[in-house]
């Protein structure tokens, strides 16, 4: 199988007033279709910039960076904008919902760029998925945040994305919510037999992924594979 | 992948419907948070306060213009000593113009029972094209507005006190020349009574039909006359009109409108003019910094979005596109609503002013909803788009990192847009550059003012009397802390405060002025032509009938020889001005029976230069005390004894001449030169309506020569009656009527003083927009950190009165940098637009400061209150989602 997502020689650095800082150097990996990645790592060892730039939102240093075969380093902005519409979803640890839409609109947004006429029908359908079908209309501040990140996790899979990137998913929820968030977020993952990258603090949540990236202070240090 | 780029490429048409969609829906949402409001208010108020301003001016600056051609008689008048081609009418006509015509002359009217001298006017059947004839059917009876033009052939209509002085009554005959006439009615007021020269009001009016001239017999050749031709019409065709006049070989005639006939008129005119465009420049420069403050507010708002939208596939064309509809769906929002409201404020104006302003006003042009729209448009452009459109720059990367520093996306750029808009908007207003200049320096003086202050307060160390912990230093950790911000806010404050600063300090100063110009009892009539032998029995009279007068002034035509043993410069070589047209002047020659009519003294020594040496006639009097009104400005008036050979002269008046202090003047006075030196020079009030000389010479200098005297009276109503009494007795004297005149100016002046006084609540109203937007603009931060604060234990009494007081602080800063800016900009806009005297408000350096302090405290707390009374959590919450 031809790998989905492929690190060559990536590496990032940022100059900082105290001189060029490296995050990451020289990572290699290459994630199969539907296979399920946790990202590990103490803090500040890199994990959300390795996502951020195997996502796409972000450019690395040097290296390349391929995306379902295209390559996201020689891409700009917008390029790498319309892939990301049509191949990424998105779970980040604060949610990230635009807090003057509603739920339901929340979600329909990705469907509606994708110019897809029903995109009210199937962000309801979406909703109800993850147990959310009484709280359409409700504002994102009139929600807890485990119903946020569900809404979250419905938008994420309403641009029917092939990769899911999720980065501490339940950072901001306590233990029980946080269980079934990633339950819902597994379940979805299975329907629809996407790719998940997820980075995590999380050792049970870790655990529940087939594979296991460590990374320690920019470098992979360990890449497990387990049933 | 590259089928992927051309699909997009190609849904991007129908993805525009989307986009306007998902653009309109965030709008309508985000009327929820409170950025989206202010901003769409702070558009609203700027549409609503230029259209409503606009509106307003247009109106009644026809309103006005139209009251003063009323004046006239007519949009302009043609004059002349000999009667005008009459195809001059033709070509008026066949340019659309109305045209109308009268000749004026002074003659004896005769009756059975006696005579009198009046200055009979022989009108066409369309005098007058503009304003309205009052008459009444009885002397001294109820005025009412004449529903035809003059009178028919054979009527007269006179003025009430002729009918007594000829023991005459309406419905009797009465002689003119040759020719009989029936008096039909009593004339109150003719719109251009006070117009022409001399020679058209040496005494009371009897108006005519035109048509009856030649039966009278009375106009000879030779005989004095005054012709005048009258046109009325549109601006356009009124102006080819003038081009063509001014190509027609002939020309001892002039062509002039209201504004050189009465320079009293001009002058409020022109200064009303000048303070409504400057309060519209002020409102729309607040409503520019009330749009960009709320814009960049709503972006900064957006940062997260347009973030948020990226991660999920929006490209930065769309995010531009879906911030350019909003903007767009804004502007028509804000149009519509704006040019609604400001309809509405205009009435509103118009119907408080119902009293002040009886006329009926013309209807409002187009032009100001264009002005209108266009200011919101070019504020949208230069303040609102600048940093919408930066949002596109937004590193989708934010969605991961929160820290993401994203500020400097709203600086540069946006700041030079929109300094070059409010530049393009200030110049594109006023159509003046001087006014420009001066507010531009005045924004860049508080600029410059505002930085070296910061520099110096902000950046010292801690303040004196601060202890830790205290609200005093939290409160100055906290403008520190934020310096950019402070400064900024400083800014703002300060540029509302010295708008509404300068406007307020304005309108007092030009109220003041004008009340001063003509006061209450301002005496309404000149006598002239008194010699020295009947100013004993005048007073004597006057003080029996207990009639207001002033002093009598010796008054002499005195011909300026030479400056220094050279001949004098001609004082108007400068420009097209011809001179002060004031009464003291107009009356001299009527005095001396000058035959040039209507213009300077000056112009009359001209016309003969080249064949003769230069000599400027003049008006000029003796007195030991300084005449109201006048104020030394350099050297000092005389006193004591021992006098004689002085001269003083009006100080602007020197200037033209370029004679400075100490200067010997040659004067020719008669057969006699005298030399004086000068020892004061003076400055005068020319548009205070009472008699004013250039030239007032030491007692004991021209005494010998023998002179006539000229004083004023103030008579009202009935008391013109007395006028005949007193011409009865002394019936040589001239007496010059400008009561009429002094009640025309009076009332427009009471018009635009009110305009003025609306105008700056208006504005005023603008600036407390302003402020609100700019306390508001900072409220989140505040929150943060003063939930953190709290959090860290700090108590609410402490937090509040950190609040306070760095809003006291802030606005003690800018309440003086606005009085500072204020004051400058007073100085440069009274001297150079207003033609005022400038004097420093004392009072303001006190009330700029303390004002900006209370009120920059109140508005600040009032908003922050919320920061402190809701809990830190519910704040933290509701700042991380
Ligand atoms: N643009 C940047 N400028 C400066 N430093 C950066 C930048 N981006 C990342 N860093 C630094 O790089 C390091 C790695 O950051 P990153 O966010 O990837 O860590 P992380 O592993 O996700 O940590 P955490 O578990 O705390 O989220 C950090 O020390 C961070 O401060
Ligand atoms: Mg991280």
């Amino acid at each position: 199988m031809t790998a989905i997502l492929e690190a060559r020689h990536l590496a990032k650095q940022v100059s900082t007033s105290e001189g060029q800082l490296v995050i990451l150097k020289d990572i290699n990996l290459s994630i199969e279709p539907a296979e399920t990645v946790a990202i590990v790592g103490a803090s500040g060892s890199g994990k959300s910039t390795l996502l951020g730039l195997m996502a796409g939102l972000d450019t690395a240093s040097s290296g390349d960076m391929l995306l379902d075969g295209d390559n996201l380093s020689a891409m700009n902005e917008d390029e790498r904008a319309i892939i990301r519409g049509q191949s990424v979803g998105f779970v980040f640890q604060s949610f990230q919902l635009l807090p003057s839409l509603t739920a339901l609109e929340n979600v329909m947004l990705p469907i509606e760029l994708k110019n897809d006429s029903d995109a009210r029908g199937k962000a309801a359908r979406l909703l109800q998925r993850v147990g959310l079908e009484s709280r359409l209309h409700h504002y994102p501040n009139q929600l807890s945040g485990g119903e946020q990140q569900r809404v979250a996790i419905a938008r994420a899979f309403a641009s029917e994305a092939r990769i899911l990137f999720a980065d501490e998913p339940t950072g901001n929820l306590d233990t029980a919510t946080g269980a079934k968030v990633i339950d819902l977020l597994f379940s979805l993952n299975a329907e629809f037999s996407t790719t998940l990258v997820l980075v995590t603090h999380d050792d049970r949540l870790a655990a529940r992924c087939k594979r296991v990236i460590r990374l320690v202070a920019g470098d992979i240090t360990e890449d497990s594979r387990h049933e | 992948m590259s089928d992927q780029g051309s699909k997009s490429v190609n849904g991007a048409g129908l993805q525009r419907l989307t986009l306007i969609r998902i653009a309109l829906r965030l709008l309508w949402r985000d009327w929820r948070g409170g950025e989206l409001k202010l901003l769409l208010f702070a558009m609203i108020m700027a549409v609503t306060s230029v259209s409503g301003i606009a509106l307003f001016t247009d109106r009644l600056e026809r309103a006005l213009l139209q009251e003063s051609a009323n004046m006239l008689a007519a949009d302009r008048v043609l004059s002349g000593r000999t009667q005008p081609p009459r195809e001059w009418l033709q070509e008026a006509e066949s340019r659309g113009l109305q045209t109308a015509e009268f000749v004026a002359f002074a003659s004896m009217v005769f009756s059975d029972q006696g005579n009198m001298l009046v200055s009979a006017k022989a009108v066409s059947d369309a005098y007058p094209l503009r304003g309205e004839l009052q008459v009444a059917d009885r002397p001294f009876g109820p005025p009412y507005v004449s529903d035809q033009g003059g009178p028919e052939p054979g009527e007269v209509w006179v003025e009430s006190r002729i009918l007594p002085a000829l023991g005459a009554e309406v419905g009797d005959s009465i002689y003119l020349g040759d020719a009989e006439f029936v008096v039909s009615r009593v004339l109150v007021q003719e719109p251009d009574r006070q117009q022409g020269g001399m020679m058209e009001n040496a005494g009371p009016r009897l108006l005519m039909h035109l048509e009856d001239v030649p039966a009278t017999n009375i106009i000879q050749p030779g005989s004095r006359l005054t012709y005048r031709y009258l046109f009325a019409g549109d601006q356009a065709a009124l102006e080819t009109f003038a081009d063509w006049l001014q190509s027609q070989p002939e020309n001892g005639f002039r062509l002039s409108d209201v504004r050189d006939e009465s320079q009293e008129v001009a002058e409020a005119l022109g200064r009303a003019e000048s303070f409504l465009m400057l309060g519209s420049l002020f409102a729309v420069l607040l409503a520019g910094i009330a749009i960009a403050l709320t814009a960049r507010r709503y972006s900064e708002r957006h940062f997260d979005y347009a973030a948020i939208l990226k991660t999920i596939g929006c490209t930065a064309g769309q995010i531009s596109a879906i911030y350019f509809v909003i903007l767009a769906a804004l502007l028509v929002l804000a149009v519509v609503l704006g040019s609604v409201l400001g309809w509405l404020v205009h009435e509103a104006i118009l119907m408080a002013l119902a009293s002040v302003i009886p006329i009926q006003l013309p209807e409002a042009s187009f032009l100001p909803y264009t002005i209108g729209a266009a200011t919101a448009l070019i504020c949208l452009f230069a303040f609102a788009l600048p940093p919408l459109l930066a949002l596109k720059h937004i590193s989708p990367l934010r969605v991961l990192r929160k820290d993401l520093d994203d500020s400097h996306l709203s600086t540069r750029l946006p700041y030079a847009l929109g300094l070059a808009g409010a530049l393009v908007l200030i110049l594109w207003y006023s159509q003046d550059l001087l006014i420009s200049a001066i507010l531009v320096a005045a924004v860049a003086g508080v600029a410059v003012t505002l930085g070296l202050l910061s520099l110096l307060l902000l950046r010292s160390g801690s303040a004196v009397g601060m202890r830790a912990g205290s609200a005093s230093m939290l409160a100055m950790s906290a403008v520190r802390r934020r310096r950019r911000q402070s400064v900024l806010q400083v800014l703002v404050f300060s540029l509302t405060i010295m708008s509404l600063l300068t406007l307020a300090l304005l309108r007092t100063d030009l109220i003041r002025d004008w009340q001063a110009q003509l006061p209450e009892n301002t005496p309404n009539h000149f006598m002239m032509n008194i010699t020295e032998s009947q100013v004993d029995g005048m007073e004597a009279f006057l003080a029996q009938r207990d009639i207001a007068t002033n002093a009598f002034y010796p008054m002499m035509t005195a011909g300026l020889v030479s400056v220094n043993g050279e001949p004098p410069r001609n004082p108007w070589d400068d420009d097209d001005d011809e001179g002060q047209q004031n009464l003291t002047e107009r009356s001299g020659q009527l005095n001396e029976m000058s035959p040039q009519d209507g213009q300077s003294a000056d112009a009359q020594s001209e016309g003969e230069e080249g064949e003769r040496e230069r000599v400027i006639n003049r008006q000029v009097t003796y007195t030991d005390s300084l005449p109201p009104d006048n104020q030394i400005v350099a050297g000092e008036w005389w006193s004591g004894a021992d006098i004689a050979g002085q001269v003083s002269v009006e100080d602007d008046y020197a200037s033209r001449l370029g004679v400075s202090l100490g200067d010997e003047l040659v004067f020719r006075v008669g057969e006699d030169e005298v030399t004086v030196t000068v020892t004061s020079m003076r400055s005068v009030r020319w548009d205070n309506m009472q008699p004013n000389f250039f030239f007032i010479f030491s007692p004991g200098t021209l005494d010998y020569l023998g002179a006539t005297y000229l004083s004023t009276l103030l008579l009202e109503g009935e008391e013109k009656l007395q006028l005949n009494e007193l011409l009865r007795q002394f019936p040589t004297i001239v007496v010059l009527e400008v009561d009429a005149l002094i009640e025309q100016i009076q009332t427009i002046i009471a018009q635009v003083s009110s305009a003025i006084e609306l105008i700056a609540v208006l504005v005023l109203l603008s600036g407390a927009l302003v402020l609100l937007a700019c306390v508001n603009a900072t409220l989140d931060e505040r929150f943060r950190e003063n939930a953190i604060l709290r959090t860290l234990g700090a108590g609410r009494r402490l937090i509040l009165n950190a609040l306070l007081l760095e809003f006291a602080f802030i606005g003690l800063l800018a309440g003086l940098i606005a009085t500072i800016g204020a004051e400058l900009s007073l100085y440069y806009l009274q001297t150079q637009v207003f033609g005022q005297d400038f004097r420093l408000h004392y009072w303001v350096w006190f009330a700029g400061p303390l004002a900006g302090t209370i009120i920059i405290a109140a508005l600040g707390v009032n908003a922050t209150r919320r920061v402190v009374n809701t809990s830190p959590l519910a704040v933290l919450r509701q700042l991380t989602v």
